[in-house]
């Protein structure tokens, strides 16, 4: 993200370098084992003392105040080195701004007071749209008046690490769905073991089987679908910044590489195919960022029609970070398949990215449908 | 410019009536068998075994070995008066393509063997051909499976390695030297697949590193020998339960016996060395390039049938996802994938069966005669086929009968046909996660390992942009005069 002649966004934007390079790097290859070796706890408490965890909410929260660019400038630097600690930050903001969009300021504030990580964080299904999916999930009132929720909640991130989830349920006798935050460690939640994915190893989820839990509710089958979009307007653009950055991480590495890589007897940077490769890395990742740039201001500012070209960006960037981390991989040859590289690693976490918010080819039927409203 | 020859354009309809109607049937079968055998044994385990090598890295799956070797898949290719099942060699892709459906990394362990077989084969040294693969049929019989791998690709070389343009202005430092009796090998080998599976070692060095490619010599290390070792084992991103391993030489010897190829051996080629390095290399990647766009084949397949059973279960706004008229299109431009992958691995085969590897095994009298020979005949014929007199008729077959245009077109092919098969693998693995969205990402929808598995093709055998280059150099530039394969202007 760019931050040129913004003094608080480039303070921001170092911090976030800073803490990526000495609390990521070092156990990149090791963080990224979960669930076969430890949770990065420590690090994750450091991102809470830096209030990387808190910068969705409003500035009496401690937060950056409602505008999207403060965490699309974190995510941007975090994903250049590792993208997990950033699907972290963007499934909690995530929830946040639900919680936030819905008014339901004592449990944001109650979540955002605690003095650890874990207990701060809110769990989210970010990597779909609620309304595209047949729900497994129902919210009822039991005879005391009370919302519960049983059935099925795939795919919860960070659900078996945060002590809420915010999760969507149908409702009997109607055809939307609702917000419901429960307590992720209810005895009436069963979760599954971590969820083995593509990426983000290290912003682990799990499936949550729900026989009954009580549930606050942040908006009625009518609203759900319009909460979500609310939300995710402006979420896309974090997706798409984490897109970035990883174009961006991935562009270094592959080019720091050719230039030392001698095959056919010079460095491989020179060979002018491998040029044009490491060209268009460039150009897509510059080009990306420049936009991203662009619709941040727009959203903002609250721009006319600044969710369409939100979208726009987002699935743009999204899906040349694919190809970019493709090419990553490519330029280090077989090395770049390897665990001791960061390429094999942005190539998954870039894909994985890409599912963030719902089907990618039906985020793009949305985008033209919205706009023919 | 001339229009591009006929011989180029229509490889497989020149093929059709030459090719024994035999192995059509013969194909059928192997297809049938590779059909069960994805779905008996590799697709049960496939999530299983990559799970496990997540965890532990260092796993070596003996047991897949072993049940593969049960079922005869290491000698089923391998010439009957070896030993061997005798199938004809191009049977072999729609083989691989259905296990790689399943599953690449056990398709690797079975056809990563095959590299080795082939490899071995393109030296044409009968005696040592006899040798290892009747140790190979051998093995199936005592339940002791007996691999080959292929050990080209040196720290400092990879895509040096597979050119000799390139090779002479590179660092080749596997160092082989000349001593009583044989040869010492120094240096390290790295990325070699299934090196500690294997029980042989298809091994390139050089006498001379200044002119690697006037002095390439290729030798058969057995596991065990005096001076070799194996090193690490990669952490990989994806294909992970077939290992790739460094290989160490350390004054490691090699008696003549176990020399496949050098320069006395060369001496009764016209060819100049440097030359048949070059067509040795053509041979093998001639083959093996058409064994990974069979991989490609299975891998855009497998994320193919996956995204299809997803999309026939799944509603999406209400309606079966299979059922939007975007996801039709979109499983059809994967369908298509797989089909293309396909044609090109066939199309490659053919000028493989008319102009390269299978050009004597693929012809007619040759495939019926040893098809229906009965086995204590062949067994007989062994001695024969085993002989100095055999390795001179390979010889003088496969490599001094080959016209430069010949190797040109089967090379050129086997190029055309890895890369395109194999981003297209990628392509589907794309667009199978892009159709699934959340399900798509979890390891037990399968389509995130096919993915993940599909990267590593674009890589081996070659890198992607090598291959470009060397279609460039075989077919798609050979009548431009001007052009200069491997050169590259300097930077300004
Ligand atoms: C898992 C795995 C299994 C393998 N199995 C085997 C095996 O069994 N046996 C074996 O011998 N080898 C094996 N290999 C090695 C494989 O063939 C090499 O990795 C491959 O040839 C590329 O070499 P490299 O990795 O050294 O990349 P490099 O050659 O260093 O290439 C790096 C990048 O530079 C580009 N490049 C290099 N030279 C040029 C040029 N002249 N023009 C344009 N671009 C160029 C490449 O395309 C690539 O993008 C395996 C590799 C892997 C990763």
């Amino acid at each position: 993200m760019l931050t040129i002649g913004d003094k608080g966004k480039k303070l921001l934007a170092d911090a976030a370098t800073d803490f990526a390079n000495k609390a990521l790097l070092p156990d990149r290859e090791e963080n990224d084992k979960f669930p076969f070796g430890p949770f990065f706890d420590q690090a994750l408490e450091t991102a809470l003392e830096l209030g990387f965890l808190h910068l969705a909410l409003p500035e009496s929260m401690e937060g950056m105040g409602p505008g999207i660019t403060d965490l699309c400038v974190v995510c941007d630097r975090l994903c250049q080195v590792d993208a997990s600690m950033a699907g972290i930050l963007f499934t909690n903001s995530f929830a946040q701004r639900l919680l936030l969009a819905a008014g339901e300021a004592k449990t944001l504030e109650e979540a955002a007071g605690q003095d650890s990580a874990r207990k701060v964080l809110l769990a989210a299904p970010v990597f779909n749209n609620p309304g595209e999916i047949r729900h497994l999930a129902r919210a009822e009132k039991d005879n005391k008046n009370r919302w519960r929720l049983t059935g099925g909640v795939p795919y919860v991130v960070l659900g078996g690490v945060a002590a809420r989830a915010v999760l969507p349920a149908a409702v009997e006798g109607s055809k939307g769905f609702g917000w419901y935050v429960v307590n992720a460690n209810s005895p009436q939640i069963v979760k599954s073991a971590t969820v083995f994915s593509l990426g983000l190893h290290a912003c682990p989820a799990v499936d949550m089987t729900i026989d009954g839990t009580p549930a606050t509710p942040l908006a009625g089958p009518e609203d759900g679908a319009d909460l979500f979009r609310q939300v995710a307007d402006a979420m896309q653009l974090v997706a798409g910044a984490m897109a970035v950055g990883l174009m961006k991480g991935s562009f270094r590495e592959a080019l720091d590489y050719s230039k030392k890589r001698r095959q056919g007897g010079k460095r491989i940077v020179e060979w002018s195919e491998l040029t044009r490769i490491l060209a268009e890395m460039s150009i897509h990742a510059r080009m990306a960022e420049a936009a991203l740039d662009r619709a941040c201001q727009a959203a903002d500012h609250g721009e006319h029609s600044w969710e369409h070209l939100a979208a726009a960006v987002s699935l743009t960037a999204c899906s040349l970070a694919c190809e970019a981390t493709t090419d990553g991989i490519q330029v280090l040859g077989g090395v770049g398949y390897m665990k001791e590289y960061g390429q094999e690693k942005r190539f998954r976490d870039a894909k994985q990215i890409q599912a963030l918010l719902g089907l990618a080819p039906m985020r793009r039927i949305k985008y033209l449908r919205r706009m023919l409203r | 410019m001339r229009p591009p020859p006929f011989e180029d354009m229509l490889v497989s309809l020149d093929a059709s009536a030459r090719i024994p109607a035999g192995m059509v049937s013969e194909t059928r079968e192997v297809m049938a068998l590779g059909r069960r055998f994805a779905r008996e044994v590799v697709r049960p385990r496939a999530l299983e075994l990559d799970a496990r090598l997540h965890e532990d890295p260092d796993h070596l799956d003996w047991e897949f070995v072993k049940t593969a070797n049960e079922w005869g898949l290491y000698s089923m290719w391998l010439p009957k008066f070896f030993g061997g099942g005798g199938y004809n060699f191009m049977s072999m892709a729609p083989f691989i393509e259905e296990v790689s459906s399943q599953c690449l990394a056990m398709a690797n362990l079975i056809g990563v063997h095959y590299l080795g077989v082939g490899t071995l084969s393109a030296s044409w040294n009968a005696q040592i051909m006899r040798r290892v693969f009747s140790e190979v049929a051998q093995g199936e019989k005592t339940g002791e499976p007996c691999l080959i791998s292929l050990a080209i690709t040196e720290p400092s070389a990879g895509t040096d390695a597979e050119e000799v343009d390139l090779m002479d202005r590179g660092e080749m430092s596997c160092r082989i030297t000349r001593c009583d009796g044989g040869y010492k090998v120094n240096g390290t080998k790295i990325f070699i697949s299934n090196g500690h599976l294997s029980t042989w070692h298809m091994t390139m060095g050089f006498e001379d590193l200044s002119r690697p490619s006037e002095t390439a010599i290729m030798l058969a290390v057995k596991t065990g020998t005096p001076g070799f070792s194996f090193g690490r084992i990669e952490r990989k991103m994806g294909q992970k339960a077939c290992p790739a391993s460094v290989l160490v030489f350390d004054d490691c010897f090699v008696p003549d016996e176990l020399v496949a190829l050098d320069h006395r051996q060369f001496s009764g080629l016209s060819r100049s060395h440097r030359q048949t390095t070059m067509q040795v290399i053509d041979y093998v990647v001639s083959t093996s390039r058409a064994g990974v766009g069979a991989f490609g084949a299975g891998a855009a397949r497998g994320a193919y049938e996956e995204a299809l059973a997803f999309a026939s279960e799944t509603e999406v706004d209400g309606t079966l996802l299979v059922n939007h008229e975007w996801a039709q299109c979109l499983l059809a431009e994967m369908y298509k994938n797989v089909s293309l992958a396909r044609l090109t691995y066939m199309e490659t085969n053919y000028a493989n069966a008319l102009y390269g590897f299978f050009r004597l095994m693929g012809s007619a009298p040759f495939f019926y005669s040893m098809k229906y020979a009965p086995r204590p005949l062949l067994d007989r014929l062994s001695g024969l086929f085993g002989s100095g007199w055999a390795t001179r008729m390979f010889r003088q077959t496969h490599l001094e009968n080959q016209l430069e245009s010949e190797a040109h077109r089967t090379s050129g092919w086997a190029s055309l046909c890895k890369f395109t098969a194999t981003d297209l693998a990628v392509k589907n693995g794309h667009l199978a996660l892009e159709l699934m969205g959340q399900a798509g990402l979890r390891h037990d929808r399968r389509v995130e390992k096919h993915l993940r598995d599909a990267k590593l093709l674009q890589i081996y055998e070659g890198t992607n942009q090598l291959n470009r280059l060397n279609l460039f150099k075989c077919m798609a530039g050979a009548d431009c005069g001007q052009a200069e394969p491997f050169c590259d202007c300097p930077a300004a």
